[in-house]
């Protein structure tokens, strides 16, 4: 028997129809609905007009910002050294930061609030600081991974060329590959800012007194409330959209500057 | 193509239809009544013990070899001739439970906390227990024969709509909330109050329970310490009656006050655990750690090993009193007789006392089978805690309230180590004198949730009106300087390519 193209994507149609599409029409049902069932907006109003809820928010974005930003800084020169190849044992080195996403992250997590109580004394006294070290030791790989891929398969020659005509080391970072490596660095930020704004079970473990927006979706659900959590789950989902509107548009704008600059 | 695939979907589907219409038509007779049981995690025994970890009491041992459920199907088939399959899932709190049953899943027999099996009761979502299940003339009927008369007189005193528990709900275990200390760090007379909560002296070292009823209980003993521990309000006539009312007093007032004490003290706390609580407490991040004292055994077992003595304290002004309690639910037994049987023999399974000394064992909460005539319970205590022959501080400590209902009964007196008044026995079987300051926290109606949930949310948020105008100021500047650099490299660009 001989399969087409369009029977073989069968299986994951039927997947994507019944994880994907189904539970998300469910949450835009509960989403603008009030527990009798009717259409109403009152989730979505009392959202942004509670400071509360719109505090929360601002402290997930906050929380997620820096650890994005710290995730970055630490990933760009780790993938930059990796790629340059000035290390003998790059395979070895590559393992070291692959390695920790095969161990299981409950035992990562719990082994990190040893560390940190060793070095803080008392965990308690720093929770933003250990929230950002708890996520960011989470989330690393995911930057170092999308970063290194691209510019792993940048064209050395660029460079080469770019010394060629007279640019200095530093010129020809911030020319050439830094334009090069948009891509790697947008992913790897997309990778990392949303989990970071709902990844409260990271937090829990660490230290369960950061407030993000996925512990407000966890106290809405067991007070019952489905309507104001799916409200919530469908802003951080808006949030997620239009992130990716503003990626895509990057995008396009590092595909003709890479054009422009060949 | 779409032929042949609908082809060979018939061909599946016609393969298993032979194979299964004739099995299930033979075995019609003897099909297994299937029993979905939803029950805490970690409450039940499991089995596979190792050989010294018999109990080894005078009337005989009690082993846990084959997990409680396994025991159950086998003694089923046994005592009444016909196979029972039991599916036995578990769930996390009991908001979990609901909303599975609210999203459609189908259970026969639960085990929520009183305050749920409430819940359930109001909604019309349970099953009452027949009348067989009551009558203690029958020999199978291990839960009647067994249960404590003080957890009896609780469950026929309390009602919902007019319907006491009773009738509805057959207990499982039970117990009281305080604090687990360290004795070296905290003396008991500042763990033995809520205010342990807004003690500065613990600053950051004390966590508390991330639930809102758990957390709304201690405030309240906290915010109403003076009155609930004044004479006058103790001596009362009706103290129970008025303990309890002041424990679930739900007023506009009292919930703005317990969010402004919970706010205040949040400072000064560790963390609001979910379940780490424990583990913090047994490597000393954590001097004290409010919890309910079947953790807190647990928690003074693990610390033990350790050779690290922790002490349980119940608070002075009132302790909370809670039950887990079996309830069958009419959707899951939809009247089917067979069903309703193998529900209620479950529930007598695990009241038999060697069942519920086993199940003590393995998960440190108390049962609440005292026995009746069956002895073992009460030997199962005095071979975990009694005091050896050497022991040179002893005290007698009477746990007649909970065995015969007479709190001076002088066949149930203990004589224990000293120590153990403020350990393992302490939680495990609270002394009179704190159970006459227990309290049931009740099930809040909707609108009283809301208000109360609403509350909670706020503790737990962050208030954006509490962020300093210098960083909105530091913001906004980051922001334009960010704008403003973009543009300009845009501008600088265009002007390079042009």
């Amino acid at each position: 028997m001989r399969f087409s193209r369009k029977t073989l994507g069968i299986p994951y149609a039927v997947f994507l129809l019944l994880f994907v599409v189904a539970p998300l029409l469910v949450l835009f049902y509960y989403a603008f609905t009030n527990g009798q069932g009717q259409f109403t907006l009152l989730n979505l109003t009392g959202f942004f007009t509670d400071p509360n809820t719109v505090g929360t928010l601002f402290y997930s974005f906050v929380l997620a910002l820096t650890t994005t930003a710290v995730c970055l800084l630490l990933a760009y020169p780790t993938a930059y050294i990796l790629t340059t190849g000035r290390l003998k044992k790059n395979s070895v080195v590559i393992m070291i930061f692959i390695m920790p996403m095969w161990i299981n992250f409950s035992l990562r997590i719990t082994a990190l609030k040893e560390i940190l109580d060793l070095i803080e004394g008392n965990l308690a006294y720093y929770p933003f600081l250990n929230s950002v070290i708890g996520m960011t030791y989470d989330f690393l790989p995911f930057m170092i991974l999308p970063i290194y891929n691209t510019l792993a398969k940048m064209d050395g020659s660029l460079i080469e060329a770019a010394k060629d005509l007279g640019a200095n080391d530093r010129h020809a970072f911030l020319r050439i590959t830094l334009p090069l490596s948009l891509p790697g660095i947008i992913s790897g930020v997309s990778m990392v800012l949303l989990p970071a704004m709902t990844n409260y079970v990271v937090l829990d473990m660490l230290y369960n007194s950061t407030y993000i927006m996925g512990s407000l979706i966890g106290s809405y659900f067991a007070a019952y409330n489905w309507h104001g959590g799916s409200m919530i789950a469908l802003i951080l989902l808006g949030i997620i959209c239009l992130f990716n509107l503003i990626n895509d548009d990057d995008r396009g704008e590092t595909v003709k500057t890479g054009g422009a600059l060949l | 193509m779409k032929a042949r695939i609908v082809t060979a979907a018939f061909l599946i589907t016609s393969v298993i239809m032979t194979n299964f219409i004739p099995a299930s038509a033979a075995a019609e007779a003897d099909k297994p009544v299937v029993l979905r049981v939803c029950n805490w995690e970690e409450y039940i025994d499991q089995g596979d013990w190792d050989d010294d970890e018999v109990i080894d009491l005078e009337s005989g041992d009690v082993f846990g070899q084959n997990p409680m459920v396994k025991d159950f199907e086998d003694w089923y088939y046994e005592t009444y001739g016909k196979r029972v399959k039991v599916e036995y899932s578990t769930f996390g709190t009991n908001e979990d439970l609901y909303n599975m049953l609210t999203i459609g899943d189908v259970y026969d027999l639960v085990c929520p906390s009183e305050y749920m099996i409430m819940k359930l009761m109001a909604d019309d979502m349970v099953q009452p227990l027949s009348d067989e299940f009551f009558d203690p003339t029958i020999d199978t009927n291990y839960y009647i024969k067994g249960v404590s008369p003080y957890i009896r007189n609780i469950f026929e005193t309390h009602d919902i709509n007019g319907v006491t528990w009773d009738r509805c709900a057959a207990g499982y275990m039970w117990g009281i909330t305080g604090f687990v200390y360290n004795p070296d760090v905290v003396s008991k007379e500042e763990a033995s109050t809520w205010k342990l909560l807004e003690n500065a002296d613990y600053k950051r070292q004390v966590t508390i329970k991330d639930n809102v009823r758990d957390a709304y209980f201690a405030a309240v003993g906290a915010l109403k310490s003076d009155l609930l521990t004044s004479d006058e309000f103790k001596n009362r006539p009706d103290y129970a009656m008025a303990l309890q009312d002041e424990m679930n007093d739900v007023s506009l007032e009292t919930v703005n006050n317990v969010q402004e004490y919970l706010q205040q003290v949040k400072d000064n706390l560790y963390s609001f655990e979910t379940d780490s609580g424990k583990a913090d407490m047994i490597t000393g991040k954590v001097v004290a750690n409010y919890q309910w004292s079947g953790d807190a055994v647990y928690t003074m077992d693990q610390a033990e090993e350790d050779d690290y003595y922790l002490n349980f304290a119940a608070p002075r002004e009132s302790t909370n009193i809670y039950f887990d309690g079996w309830v069958m639910l009419k959707k899951g037994i939809s009247q089917d007789p067979a069903k309703q049987q193998a529900a209620e023999a479950f529930i007598n399974f695990v009241s038999r006392p060697d069942n519920a000394i086993r199940d003590m064992y393995y998960i440190g909460y108390t049962s609440v089978i005292s026995g009746g005539d069956d002895g073992r319970v009460f030997e199962y205590l005095e071979w975990t805690y009694g005091a050896e022959d050497d022991t040179e501080d002893v005290t007698e400590y009477p746990v007649g309230y909970f065995f015969s209902g007479d709190p001076d009964d002088e066949d149930y007196i203990l004589t224990v180590p000293t120590e153990q008044l403020d350990r393992q026995l302490g939680a495990q079987y609270p002394s009179s004198d704190v159970i006459d300051r227990a309290s049931i926290m009740i099930y809040f109606d909707q609108a009283q949730s809301e208000v109360i949930n609403r509350m909670w949310i706020r503790v737990r948020c962050f208030n954006i009106l509490n962020v300093p105008v210098w960083v909105w100021i530091a913001g906004l500047l980051a922001i334009c300087a960010a704008v403003f650099l973009i543009l300009r490299h845009k501008a600088a660009k265009e002007k390079l390519y042009n």
